[in-house]
């Protein structure tokens, strides 16, 4: 067995998936297949315990977002409001759109009743009635594959009908009933913002919101809406069955005093390794072994020269940072914005530096909603400086103007109202301090130096 | 770049009798899709999605059909379809290449599909082919990194592509074929 892999796949245990299984073999997971194997025992568990002390499980289980910020699961749900028997609305993030990562496709892709099955517990936990599921609009098949799992899921009682599982009576005294509809977007990154989720579903522009009011008191339509990511949902029925002290058996301590990092994470491995693809690991592997014992190691046998730690916006791990270990401390450790999607883009020895910077602002600068200007004029000027490092028309001086802007456009809280100009500036700052040497060869010299004698001994 | 406004009030509006927003469409949003929501405005994105897979883009006519029948002004319509990347407010092509060209796209050879699909078509990214069969553009991450260079054709992703599979595609694509 490679380092970190579980003893069991927990995300992936209908997903073949290297090391227990030959990812060829994979299929979409049926809702008959999936009842078969243990599925949806998460939820009988769930409607058997009252709300609050599922809210305390996943609170007690210490598992952290994985859509990219990491922010503590159980902490968020109890953001909410006591409840009133008010609309309260859960959105899952499914607008997977972060360069790089490519990890909750797998889940969409061929189990998608594990993440319908976490959603149902959420609703239940939280006391929300509708779900909504946030699909990328390039998400073509997904969507599909998606829409018929949940009609399967209506058609075998967990959705809509009486309640949850046909009716069941819950720990909570009655039935609780959930609906849960697909809604696809439309192109845009920024939908994958929370808040801009919501104004997407409500049928308008994806422009952030300003926060406060955070979306668990005011968010869709004006209502509680809380907002998780679709490997988040996935790990819920697991937690549920077997517990909070069973998921905290897997991942790692924090070694800097930061709080820990547990459970099993899906990582997606892209660029120049030999076998790029999702891999599921505990958090806490170091990249290398990731590379090394996952991926079957750097492609062509070349060297590594960096990774985009876990989707553009958290910036590069450089050349001496193939050890980073995969956790939540790794922002601290490794100077990046934070383990993100945890999806590394890996380059070797041969990738053109100032080109990844270059891609990377271009991203950004058509990706921006146009909102704040620190954000939409800083991402042209960005885009605009690194074209011009990158095809050699730039001077010394320019390094210096592009470090400017990058950090004076990105500095939560203040500047803008989400954090994409926040990504810009990490991406761009680190890889440029990282490999200052290669942004320093291509550029000019601002002064020309020029020898001259002067005085007493010239002749 | 969605917040670059486009010239709406010089916005020549095509007009035919026939509605964009057929009957059937107006009765699966009726039936199905108004009631997953509080308001009516948010059926929008499924509504504008409805049209755009039907007539291949949206034009201004079926924006007003769509902001009528929802209750809201064209313009509103407008605001949030202008937004959206993936809605064509001009005619396409009856078949769309998108190329994907972010990072891990550009770095495991993503040019050389586009190049291949200029060549075979004589087009620019952006452009249409004379005869409105083939448009070809690029686009940010489609999601795939893993199984880079990839490419959205109509609404099928290809993975691992080569120019010469993009070439044999486009070769094998026939007019009333949809690659779902």
């Amino acid at each position: 067995m490679p380092s970190f892999a579980p003893e069991k796949p927990v995300l992936t245990q209908r997903i073949p998936t290297f090391p227990w299984a030959d990812p060829k073999a994979r299929k979409v997971v049926s809702y008959d297949e999936y009842a078969r194997t243990g599925g949806y025992a998460g939820l009988r568990k769930a409607i058997s315990m009252a709300p609050e002390a599922l809210v305390e499980a996943v609170k007690d289980s210490q598992l952290r977002g994985r859509g990219g910020a990491g922010f503590p699961t159980g902490l968020k749900w109890t953001f909410l409001p006591k409840y009133d028997g008010g609309q309260r609305y859960l959105a899952v993030n499914a607008d997977e759109s972060e360069p790089g990562t490519f990890k909750d496709r797998l889940l969409m892709d061929f189990d998608p009743h594990l993440v319908l099955e976490g959603i149902a517990i959420a609703c239940y936990a939280c006391r929300l009635q509708t779900a909504y599921f946030y699909i990328r609009g390039e998400y073509h098949h997904q969507a599909r594959v998606m829409e018929n799992a949940i009609r399967e899921a209506y058609d075998k009682g967990v959705f809509g009908g009486n309640g949850l599982l046909g009716g069941a009576v819950t720990a909570a005294g009655e039935p609780w009933k959930v609906d849960c509809h697909l809604h696809r977007g439309a192109g845009a990154y920024i939908c994958g913002e929370e808040t801009a989720l919501l104004e997407s579903l409500e049928g308008k522009r994806g422009w952030p919101r300003n926060k406060p009011p955070f979306p668990a008191i005011k968010g869709l339509w004006g209502k509680p809406t809380i907002i998780n990511n679709v490997e988040t949902m996935a790990h819920l029925p697991s937690i549920v069955e077997h517990g909070a002290e069973w998921f905290k058996k897997q991942g790692v301590q924090s070694t800097i005093g930061g709080p820990p990092s547990h459970g099993t994470k899906l990582m997606g491995v892209s660029g120049h390794v030999n076998r790029p693809g999702v891999y599921e690991c505990e958090l806490g592997i170091p990249l290398r072994q990731l590379v090394d014992e996952y991926c079957g190691g750097m492609r062509n046998g070349k060297r590594y020269k960096g990774a985009i730690a876990g989707g553009i916006s958290t910036g590069i791990l450089g050349p001496d940072q193939f050890d980073a270990e995969m956790d939540f401390d790794i922002g601290r450790k490794y100077n990046v914005l934070g383990l993100g999607t945890a999806c590394p883009t890996v380059f070797d020895e041969d990738t053109d530096m100032v080109g990844v910077a270059r891609n990377i602002a271009r991203f950004f600068k058509h990706e921006s909603c146009g909102q704040c200007t620190p954000c939409r004029e800083g991402s042209q000027w960005l885009f605009k400086l690194l074209t011009r490092i990158e095809e050699g028309d730039a001077r010394t001086k320019d390094l210096d103007l592009t470090l400017e802007i990058a950090t004076s456009m990105g500095a939560m809280p203040g500047t803008t109202i989400c954090g994409l100009a926040d990504g810009n500036n990490w991406a761009v700052r680190t890889i440029m301090n990282k490999y200052w040497d290669e942004f320093e060869s291509r550029v000019k010299p601002t002064y020309i130096p020029v020898t001259m004698s002067v005085g007493a001994g010239v002749r | 770049m969605a917040w670059i406004a486009k010239p709406s009030s010089t916005m020549r509006v095509d007009r035919r009798s026939e509605p964009y927003l057929t009957e059937a469409m107006r009765s699966e949003l009726t039936s199905k899709i108004l009631p997953r929501y509080a308001t009516k405005q948010g059926a929008l994105l499924p509504a504008l999605h409805m049209v755009q897979h039907e007539h291949g883009w949206i034009p201004a006519q079926a924006m007003e059909e769509i902001g009528a029948f929802l209750g809201l002004s064209a313009a509103e319509v407008l605001d949030c379809a202008s937004f959206y990347e993936e809605y064509w407010l001009k005619p396409k092509g009856r078949h769309v290449v998108a190329v994907c060209r972010s990072i891990a796209c550009e770095f495991c050879g993503h040019k050389q599909i586009t190049d291949a699909v200029r060549e075979k078509l004589g087009i620019e990214i952006g452009e249409t082919t004379d005869d409105g069969k083939w448009t070809l553009i690029e686009l940010e991450c489609l999601g795939s990194c893993g199984t880079a260079p990839v490419a959205l054709v109509d609404e099928t992703l290809h993975e691992n592509i080569t120019a010469e599979q993009v070439r044999r595609l486009i070769d094998e694509t026939r007019d009333g074929s949809h690659h779902h």
